[in-house]
């Protein structure tokens, strides 16, 4: 069983990898490069006077997303000369040897519009994409991570402390993060910042932060609370001590040294709504709950009331969920729920007033119902036929003793194999669902992204989406061993 | 008793061969048993009274979404449905009817086509993964790791990688939804594969080929017909789903979710509404109509139900 399951963990994330990798090489090869620029024309018409600047802007965002190497002419001098004012004046003989040296590595050399200064640029192959993806992917903080000049003596160790609030916390000097592992209240409690995923930055929105930064902090108005800071002093501030990171000495000013003793002093802010991925979570939590709470019900009475007008109703349902399309679905349930007086979009209210969740949890929850109904009922009428059900019967059991000691019992089996497949249904449904209300949350980011041409949030939400459902599958085969032990993964000795 | 109340009857060799059953056909009982249910007849009478209205209109209509002739003529804004107008006109002016039935052939077609094609494509494959097990090997492996990601994501990816269009989206559906029919026909082509009859007709030297044609194959219509009635929903559906989240058509090409994403702001106005309601229920007409005469078709398809 440990076998089976770490090799199942294994070919997961050989999974998650490939698909990854697969859109990586896919979104940067088959995409056209100018693309990316169509959401940031206020930074273009700003250069458009400068060409040399705007070409420059244009490689340096090239660059930085990941599409190319690109060196200014300053550079390579610095990389391959050692003559730097020989190599600068263009036609000389150290710049005409540097260029080719340049040209024989595969660059291409261009000259600017209006002077005469070159830069080179050479293109990633489909290989280095990845190299480089796959290289940049994990950041693991260690106590050498911080390399600051200014400040030698800085303590390098990992230790057990407790935080500003008296809670104990996995502390290191030395690392990026002074937190490595906190509680706090927020889901899911307890937090890391040891090992950090690096999707790259966010380009053309969100710009200048990193993809995941983007999802996982929070969103909405800065939110002021009374703080106590590392160094003793109290007073209001917005900052969360728990993100802090290291801030070289040379640009710590005289704010940052009335607060903190260390040089940990580059915080995030806490913020009044939950971050994209939260949301998404919240509401994919509280859909699949809703859902096998109408759906169990429902599946099993279509079940017990076999032929009569409770089943034919259930499968009228039934396909009328499956049939009609789910945006008209929505829609048409947001025109039953505006009637109540349930928000339009959910910003109309905010994410404190519970009125704005109702409506999209129970679309999302009766989006996922036919399909699990359907099956829960299909389980039961199966189980119905065996034997041991007429021997409960010969004994005189009553009817609905049966159903729910008996055939409940045995028809549960497939269904917990589905709920964490229900997570897929969630996100397909969260796409659309987020989307109709404007809920600020992964799923409206995937068509954001893809209408931005943001390429590394949609690199980043693939690799969420993917594993997310990936280990939802392997869950739904393990809890299924928990519900009937009967059922064993790894087959033993013989081979099918 | 007399001999002369008997007459000689010649033996007939023929007759002793002869198998007393009732005559079938198959597609005769298909046909009979659709027939029986009054509501996929309907059904079906809606479905193609849909299908022929958006292939034959827009052909006379010439309607073209960005053709913007009466943006600036405010007589022609907000008319509701009427004789002129059945469906009304909407801000810009433009004829409602003309655009809903255009978008209308457009779903069609792409559902259409994009299922033709990975039926098409995954039967072939589905029926060679189904029967040679060394083929199986590496197919279950890409099923595993293709399989495992969410349709939505893999169809949104690749319209943002192939760029906005039909022809883009037909490729990104059709492309990413073979591989779940191939598997289904995978499944039952291993089913009926290994059972007695085939077994015994291996045995007495039947060439693959027939044993797929006479054995496998008729088997597999009904599976078939299910999969094409969940498919051509099921596309309209992502057609609609796309296009309104702005990844599907173009500007340029009628599209019932384009025009849903585009009138979806009135839907709180009192006197155009009907702008937004009138796609949504075409939409939904033409699939569910399609979903249950293919439903039925799919049952009536299936030799175990023509037992009388």
């Amino acid at each position: 069983m440990k076998r089976y399951v770490l090799g199942r963990i294994i070919r997961s994330v050989i999974s998650i990898m490939v698909v990854t990798c697969a859109v990586i090489v896919l979104v940067f090869m088959g995409v056209p490069r100018d693309r990316i620029f169509r959401q940031d024309q206020a930074s273009l018409q700003k250069l458009a006077s400068k060409p040399d600047e705007l070409t420059n802007y244009r490689y340096n965002k090239w660059e930085d997303i990941g599409y190319l190497d690109f060196q200014p002419l300053s550079e390579m001098c610095t990389n391959s000369s050692d003559d730097y004012a020989a190599c600068m004046v263009p036609g000389s003989d150290e710049f005409n040897r540097v260029v080719e040296q340049y040209e024989a590595d595969g660059y291409t050399i261009t000259e600017y519009e209006t002077s005469d200064l070159v830069f080179a640029s050479r293109d990633y192959s489909p290989l280095e994409l990845v190299w480089n993806f796959l290289t940049s992917f994990i950041e693991i903080d260690h106590p050498n991570v911080i390399q600051d000049a200014d400040n030698p003596d800085l303590e390098r160790r990992i230790y057990i402390g407790s935080d500003f609030n008296g809670i104990p916390a996995v502390k290191c000097t030395g690392c990026e993060h002074e937190y490595l592992i906190y509680f706090d209240s927020s889901f899911p409690f307890i937090h890391q910042n040891w090992i950090q995923l690096n999707f790259g930055e966010s380009y053309p929105t969100f710009q200048r932060r990193d993809t995941l930064e983007v999802i996982s902090s929070g969103q909405g108005e800065l939110v002021n609370a009374p703080t106590t800071f590392p160094n003793g002093t109290t007073g209001n501030s917005t900052l969360n001590l728990h993100t802090c990171t290291y801030k070289p000495t040379a640009s710590m000013d005289r704010m940052d040294l009335n607060k903190f003793d260390t040089n940990y002093a580059n915080c995030m802010s806490n913020y009044s709504s939950p971050s994209m991925i939260n949301l998404s979570y919240i509401f994919g939590i509280a859909a699949l709950v809703l859902a096998y709470l109408i759906a169990l019900p429902a599946g099993i009475i279509m079940a017990q009331k076999k032929g009569k007008w409770q089943d034919k109703l259930g499968i009228i349902y039934v396909n009328i969920m499956i049939s009609v399309p789910s945006l008209a679905f929505i829609f048409f349930m947001k025109l039953i729920g505006n009637s109540f007086g349930l928000p339009d979009k959910f910003p109309q209210l905010g994410f404190q007033d519970i009125r704005s969740y109702i409506l999209p949890v129970i679309i999302l929850a009766l989006l996922s119902t036919a399909s699990l109904m359907i099956w829960v009922r299909r389980y039961m009428v199966d189980q119905s036929n065996a034997d041991y059900v007429k021997f409960a019967r010969a004994k005189g059991l009553s009817q609905s003793e049966i159903f729910n000691r008996h055939i409940l019992k045995n028809a549960i089996i497939p269904i917990v194999n589905g709920i964490p497949g229900q997570i897929i249904l969630c996100i397909s449904g969260s796409v659309i669902t987020e989307s109709v209300f404007a809920i600020p949350g992964m799923g409206k980011m995937l068509p954001d992204a893809i209408k931005a041409n943001n390429n590394t949030m949609i690199v980043t939400l693939t690799f969420i989406f993917t594993a997310l459902s990936i280990f939802s599958l392997l869950a739904g085969d393990i809890l299924l061993t928990f519900v009937d032990p009967r059922i064993q993964l790894s087959s033993k000795g013989e081979t099918r | 008793m007399e001999e002369n109340k008997f007459t000689f009857v010649k033996l007939e060799e023929s007759a002793a061969e002869h198998i007393a059953a009732p005559h079938y056909s198959y597609w005769k009982s298909v046909f009979r048993r659709f027939f029986s249910n009054k509501v996929a007849i309907t059904m079906l009478i809606i479905a193609l009274a849909i299908t022929l209205m958006a292939f034959i209109q827009p052909l006379f209509s010439g309607y073209d979404p960005l053709d913007k002739e009466f943006i600036n003529t405010p007589s022609m804004w907000y008319l509701p449905p009427s004789l002129e107008y059945p469906f009304g006109t909407d801000q810009k002016g433009m004829n409602m009817f003309d655009a809903v039935w255009a978008g209308t052939g457009m779903s069609l077609k792409i559902a259409f086509i994009a299922t033709t094609i990975s039926t098409v494509l995954g039967v072939i494959v589905g029926a060679f993964w189904g029967y040679s097990k060394k083929l199986d090997v590496i197919m279950i492996e890409i099923y595993n790791i293709i399989y495992n990601v969410p349709f939505t994501l893999v169809v949104m990816i690749l319209m943002y990688i192939l760029g906005q269009g039909q022809w883009q989206l037909i490729f990104a559906l059709s492309c990413t939804s073979w591989l779940g029919t191939a598997y289904f026909i995978r499944v039952q082509v291993m089913i009926i594969r290994d059972r007695e009859y085939n077994l015994a007709s291996r045995c007495l030297g039947t060439p693959t080929s027939k044993v797929i044609k006479h054995n496998i194959l008729p088997y597999l219509i009904s599976v078939i017909v299910t999969s094409v009635a969940r498919d051509i929903p099921n596309f309209i559906s992502y057609e609609v789903f796309l296009s309104y989240l702005g990844v599907g058509l173009t500007e340029a090409e009628p599209s019932l979710g384009r025009m849903v994403q585009n009138y979806v702001q009135f839907i709180q106005a009192p006197n155009a509404s009907y702008m937004f309601w009138i796609p949504i229920c075409v939409c939904a007409m033409i699939s569910i109509s399609l979903y249950i005469v293919g439903q039925t078709l799919a049952d009536a398809s299936d030799p175990r139900t023509h037992m009388i």
